[in-house]
């Protein structure tokens, strides 16, 4: 009798085989597997037995066929809106494609998308300086915000500790605002996006058939509370001082840095933060954004 | 002399914790003995799933059950991963922590399915190294379950029972016997499924688990998509008698119904435990079941394919 291949041959031939996107026969006749073990069709019985009603190549088919599909799921399930958007099959050969190139290394599925936004940014075809944002655009943008949904879902929230509430806030002398800085939630995040894909994307949820959206400059807030991740949309101006705020200013010149980087005219800006400073910040505490504050 | 269930206590009929259940097992307490959760789907949570699973810790029972330990690879072992499920286990208060006799990639590579080893001496060698060692680091007996497989290998040189037998005698680990495993098994590589469940260490099951499959006309696969066939309660009734009474567990992970209906099937096992044996299935029998019916939908998955969605206003 003689002694059997040994194991990690054995699994690196079988894992070459099963995870070939043509199937099992191209598998078996593939660089990697055959570096392995040198098998082909008709020699692959004295590897693989028969059963008594399916072939050895069928009997592999069981693992071949459920590789990709499984993992496709997987993805369709953390990027439904873009599944959506694409239809099934195009989805189908994205998601395909990244699998291949970027195949599980982690023990679990939840990291099984960690390059995919980039794998779509790096697809994208060639585009003109200044360009309109177009269809590929769009289709990053889902990628995006269901991706940081996901992480947001999942990754470090504020449930179970005290945030500041709009009484702390009241506490504050008016001749200390400028000096203020906020901790802002561990789930809080600013994102740009241009397209509205947030309601693109409630839109799909709630099964309303959406149409692609037109481009329009987006910014949002995206957090989580009480383990629901939610989304609020930004003006610019909001955009900027959050940013700058999030980035560590104070609050002075966080008003500031965002009235400068505005692409409207700044006096319009002024008159916006004149008549809503204060109304902004009660609902965004009220929002749980921030953690906590401390004046200089 | 071991003792039954290597002397962990028999839970009763639970049913694998599904995220889809999430709000009716809050809302209703429903009055079910235990659950299994998958997990991989909890040990880097910091939301809503961990959340859940907190809260269902204070009422339940909880039993882990893994899908990417890989004790049979060739890699080498992720301590990481063993000390994130140890972990866990010490925040749930697992009554065990499970895996199955499977390999779920080589060279760094996951392919998030439970493959098949070699049935040979040095395979075997080579898993009972690799339990002391996780049992070592868990601090405690693993429990491993027999695998739906698919292939065969040419160099096997003795059937799964014995080398579930070995393995577990030889490491004093605990076993999970699948019997909807041992029916698909016993399907797609024509043996007798009545033998292995007569053949494995009674003594050292610790839990059995129930599911559906799907039936391809030439061989079977393992859905969980579905209720338990007959010739799986016959299955689980010897089961039963043979270990005197087990922890017992329906899995469900495709088309997945209200929790309700997941409860009122595995609570099935209860007429199953009180009936006597009757006719008991044979790979004869099995063969003719399978080429009965073929009611495969085309996109059958074979089990695990266990994502947790985001939850989003
Ligand atoms: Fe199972």
């Amino acid at each position: 009798m003689s002694t059997g291949h040994e194991l990690n041959v054995v699994q690196r031939w079988m894992q070459a085989v099963i995870t070939n996107p043509e199937g099992i026969v191209d598998g078996v006749a593939s660089e990697a597997a055959q570096q392995e073990i040198a098998l082909d069709p008709a020699t692959i019985e004295s590897f693989i037995l028969p059963s008594k009603r399916c072939s050895s190549i069928e009997r592999l088919s069981v693992y071949g066929n459920a590789y990709f599909a499984r993992l496709i799921e997987c993805l369709a399930g953390e990027f439904p809106t873009l599944e959506y958007a694409l239809g099934e099959e195009l989805f189908g050969d994205f998601a395909l494609t990244y699998l291949q190139d970027y195949p599980s290394t982690s023990y679990t599925l939840g990291n099984l998308a960690n390059h995919f936004v980039d794998f779509l940014v790096n697809s994208r075809p060639q585009q003109e300086e200044g360009e309109e944002p177009q269809w590929p655009d769009f289709l990053i943008d889902l990628s995006r915000i269901e991706s940081i949904y996901s992480v947001v879902f999942d990754g470090p929230g504020e449930e179970k500790v005290e945030l500041i509430s709009a009484a702390d806030l009241q506490q504050i002398p008016a001749e200390k605002w400028g000096g203020i800085r906020f901790n802002f939630s561990d789930s809080f995040r600013l994102e740009v996006f241009d397209f509205p894909v947030h309601e693109y994307v409630t839109a799909v949820r709630k099964e309303e058939s959406p149409e692609v959206p037109s481009p329009q400059k987006t910014w949002l807030a995206i957090s989580r509370r009480d383990f629901i991740v939610r989304r609020q949309s930004l003006s610019q101006l909001q955009f900027n001082l959050l940013k700058a705020l999030l980035e560590g200013a104070t609050l002075s010149e966080s008003i500031e840095q965002s009235l400068n980087e505005l692409t409207h005219e700044e006096a319009a800006g002024f008159d916006e933060l004149a008549a809503n400073l204060q109304d902004w910040f009660a609902n965004w505490t009220a929002a749980g954004w921030f953690r906590s504050l401390n004046c200089d | 002399m071991v003792t039954p269930r290597l002397g962990h206590d028999n839970l009763g009929l639970g049913v694998g914790l599904r995220s889809t259940h999430y709000p009716y097992i809050l809302d209703n307490e429903p009055d079910v003995d235990w659950f299994e959760i998958i997990s991989e789907n909890y040990m880097d949570s910091q939301g809503r799933p961990r959340y859940v699973l907190e809260q269902i810790v204070e009422r339940y029972p909880i039993v882990m059950h893994g899908v990417s330990m890989s004790i049979g690879s060739s890699d080498p072992l992720d301590f990481d991963y063993l000390d994130k499920l140890k972990a866990l286990a010490e925040v749930v208060d697992a009554r065990w922590v499970s895996d199955h006799l499977c390999w779920t990639g080589v060279a760094g590579r996951n392919t998030h399915d439970l493959l098949p080893v070699p049935l040979d001496e040095p395979t075997l060698e080579h898993v009972i190294e690799r339990i002391h060692i996780v049992q070592d680091v868990l601090q405690r007996r693993l429990i491993l379950e027999n695998p739906s497989t698919y292939i065969t290998f040419a160099q096997s040189t003795m059937p799964e029972w014995e080398f579930l037998t070995r393995m577990a005698e030889e490491t004093d680990c605990g076993l999970l016997l699948d019997v909807n495993n041992v029916y698909v098994s016993s399907v797609n590589h024509d043996f007798d499924p009545v033998e292995y469940v007569e053949s494995v260490p009674h003594e050292r099951i610790v839990q059995c688990h129930l599911a559906g499959h799907t039936n391809m006309g030439t061989y079977c696969i393992d859905t969980h998509d579905g209720k338990v066939i007959d010739p799986v309660w016959e299955l689980y009734r010897l089961t039963h008698k043979r270990t005197g009474g087990i922890s017992t567990l329906l899995e469900w992970d495709a088309n997945i119904p209200p929790f309700q209906e997941v409860h009122a099937e595995v609570l099935k096992a209860k007429q199953h435990m009180s009936d006597q044996l009757t006719s008991t299935t044979t790979s004869e029998d099995a063969s003719s079941i399978v080429s009965e019916k073929d009611d495969a939908p085309s996109h059958a998955i074979p089990q695990p394919v266990v994502f947790v969605g985001a939850e989003v206003e």
